[in-house]
């Protein structure tokens, strides 16, 4: 009898503190959806909500990036709303509960949410959903996916890398003469894939003889992991490392600022994680495609189906040089800005699945 | 290909990727060898690698973190003895559920202490930036780079690996946490108390948890990442068992493991065989679910482990 109560006790503390995790103190009272629409004339005023992924808030990639978006409502009108996923069984309570309390256009953040976001939309017809890096659904309106073509940002990203690692090895000490560079993946899932695609697509584009070595740590958190896929790289003479992992790509570049490489960060501008080692990031503007989604709201022409944003609307590219600027030669510089003329005129196609580039991998 | 600076890489990585798994495994031995049953061990590191990266950015100074580490590593196993000796819990159910109370935890520590959950900024001096060679013994080939060549926490983890072998065989507290894995009741009549053997134990497996943490966290990277020990608690359990609740058997475990997973990496880099990723990725969990239960038939756990063990007191 004790034994079974002090049980009891330790469960209730330990799920106590596993909900205090959890919940973040957005208290206020929801403003009434109905009341929203009657003021859209003159000034608009609503709720713009997110759940996150389990990666949360802070981690310098997407759900930061997807929170800033939100933030850049508020001018527009909007109170931004954030709740956190502990594990995927959160994310259909999570999103449903930020529409049941009001929330006039909830986000999902990340791939894996995909079939959580479908449902909530589904459940709720009158709130409009949208999802980052998420494929849109013909079967549901006021669901909309949005896609990014980080086959693009990877793309320039992959020529400054294949530039520097052939043909300018001299302009840095941190870099080798052998023709190598590598790329770290988290998970392989189709937005990581799109980058490592457009990577190597780019790196080809530079020079065709630089080989690019390759490999998935099976963790968008697991740094030690990260870390050694990037050592074994190295090793093999690779001077420039790119990652599209997550957090586990921290490892990678750690790896890289140990043994005196460079790195090339992704979806967010990384270059504070080591300004000694990042050269630049391979971006994805996240905050810039949650403004134009927030405007569709308040202009009331707000779309379902698949949204993808890249170049064009400036939601993709690299993030500038920083300390590297002077390292970085012009003709690399003339080259990005030369590719990126072929890509926005659409002479210059990028793949998007490893399919496409069968010829090019090493 | 296969050149001789690919085997010496390939023999520092397996040292480098299996020390958190040694550590974890010998501080399981120690446990499980005093009858407590140690899943916490995931826990217990995530516990001690979010302390020790929090506390080396805050003061500047690794070895702080690395102390911090131990002692919340430490802290943290408490709750677990107090649970399972004192309360009488289930050993695993008491794992388990600090396990989910670890990631809640750190979770929750890292909104009130950094700002925002995910991953803390990036410590100013990190222990890799202490690695030293002995002179000498460095030399050798092979030999010197995997064992002579390290940093702070790999070299302790040998130390740990001889000092818990000669502790749990050779001195009579060993003797004496053996035996309350082996048969509580004789050691308590002997006038040796059971409930304090079992403290000790699961407080040495919290310290040496802790270093774990505290390698993933300040030594092998920079930063805490939240459930960035990944399963490793549990690999650790899977080595404990395939290595006979023993130190050195423990110890070789987790080396098999830690190659296996240098070799899938360097697979895949390699591109030696052209497979999906996935296969690469499982294959050293493939390998360890073999060993488990190709060896467990070989090896026997302690006969009382995971057995409650109740002083009844006469009222007089």
């Amino acid at each position: 009898m004790k034994k079974s109560l002090s049980m009891l006790v330790l469960l209730l503390a330990a799920f106590a503190l596993v909900l205090v995790g959890c919940q973040r103190a957005e208290e206020e009272q929801a403003a009434e959806p109905a009341a929203a629409e009657e003021q859209a004339e003159e000034a608009f005023s609503g709720v713009a909500a997110m759940a996150t992924d389990v990666g949360g808030l802070g981690d310098k990639s997407f759900n930061d990036g997807a929170y800033e978006g939100l933030l850049r409502g508020e001018p527009i009108g909007f109170e931004a709303r954030v709740v956190e996923s502990k594990q995927q069984t959160d994310y259909v309570p999570n999103l449903s509960g930020l529409a049941e309390d009001g929330a006039d256009i909830v986000f999902a953040v990340g791939f894996l949410m995909e079939e959580a976001v479908k449902e909530a939309a589904q459940m709720n017809p009158d709130t409009y959903f949208g999802g980052i890096d998420i494929g849109g659904d013909p079967e549901i309106p006021n669901f909309q996916g949005i896609l990014y073509k980080e086959h693009e940002s990877g793309f320039l990203a992959g020529l400054v890398a294949g530039h520097m690692t052939a043909e300018f090895s001299d302009a840095s000490d941190k870099l080798n003469s052998d023709p190598v560079v590598g790329v770290v993946l988290g998970m392989f899932i189709p937005p990581v894939e799109r980058y490592e695609v457009g990577f190597i697509q780019g790196v080809k584009y530079a020079n065709p003889d630089v080989r690019v070595l390759s490999a998935t740590a099976g963790s968008f958190t697991d740094q030690a992991k990260g870390k050694e896929a990037s050592v074994a790289m190295i090793e093999q003479g690779a001077d420039i490392i790119f990652h599209a992992a997550g957090l586990t790509g921290l490892g990678a570049i750690q790896a890289a600022r140990e043994e005196g490489v460079l790195a090339i960060g992704v979806d967010v501008d990384q270059n504070a994680v080591a300004p000694d080692t990042v050269i630049t990031s391979a971006v994805k503007k996240i905050p810039e495609s949650i403004e134009v989604v927030l405007q569709s709201v308040v202009d009331g022409t707000f779309e379902g189906g698949t949204h993808v944003y890249g170049l064009a609307e400036g939601a993709t590219g690299i993030s500038e040089f920083h300390d590297f600027d002077s390292v970085i030669p012009q003709e690399v510089k003339d080259a990005v800005a030369e590719a990126t003329e072929l890509i926005l005129s659409g002479e210059l196609e990028i793949a998007t699945t490893r399919a496409e580039i069968e010829d090019l991998l090493d | 290909m296969i050149t001789f600076d690919f085997i010496v890489n390939l023999l520092v990585a397996t040292i480098r990727l299996s020390t958190p798994i040694t550590l974890a495994a010998i501080g399981a031995v120690i446990c499980e060898r005093s009858g407590i049953v140690n899943i916490a061990m995931e826990g217990i590191m995530l516990i001690g690698a979010f302390f020790a990266a929090i506390v080396a950015f805050y003061s500047g100074n690794p070895w702080l973190g690395l102390l911090a580490g131990i002692f919340f590593g430490a802290i943290f196993s408490l709750l677990h003895a107090f649970a399972t000796v004192s309360l009488h819990l289930d050993h695993v159910v008491s794992g388990a559920v600090l396990n989910i109370l670890a990631l809640g935890l750190t979770r929750y520590l890292m909104v009130l202490i950094v700002g925002h959950p995910g991953t803390s900024d990036p410590i100013p001096v990190g222990l890799s930036d202490y690695q030293f060679a002995i002179p000498v013994l460095s030399r050798i080939p092979v030999i010197g780079p995997m064992f002579f060549n390290q940093t702070p926490i790999v070299y302790m983890s040998f130390v740990l690996i001889i000092l818990f072998t000669w502790f749990l065989f050779k001195t009579k507290t060993g003797l004496h946490i053996r035996s309350a894995g082996e048969h509580p009741l004789a050691l308590e009549t002997i006038g040796v108390s059971v409930y304090k053997m079992r403290y000790l134990g699961v407080l040495v497996s919290g310290m040496v948890g802790g270093l774990a943490g505290a390698y993933l966290s300040i030594e092998n990277n920079v930063s805490f990442t939240e459930g960035m020990t990944n399963g490793r608690g549990f690999i650790a359990m899977a080595a404990m068992i395939s290595g006979g609740w023993h130190p050195v058997g423990a110890f070789l475990a987790a080396l098999f493991f830690g190659f296996a997973d240098a070799l899938q990496v360097r697979f895949q880099v390699f591109k030696i065989v052209d497979l999906p990723e996935e296969v690469f990725i499982i294959f050293p969990y493939v390998l360890t679910v073999i060993a488990v239960a190709g060896l467990v038939r070989k090896s026997r756990p302690p006969k009382a482990v995971g057995t409650d063990f109740m002083i009844e007191r006469s009222e007089d």
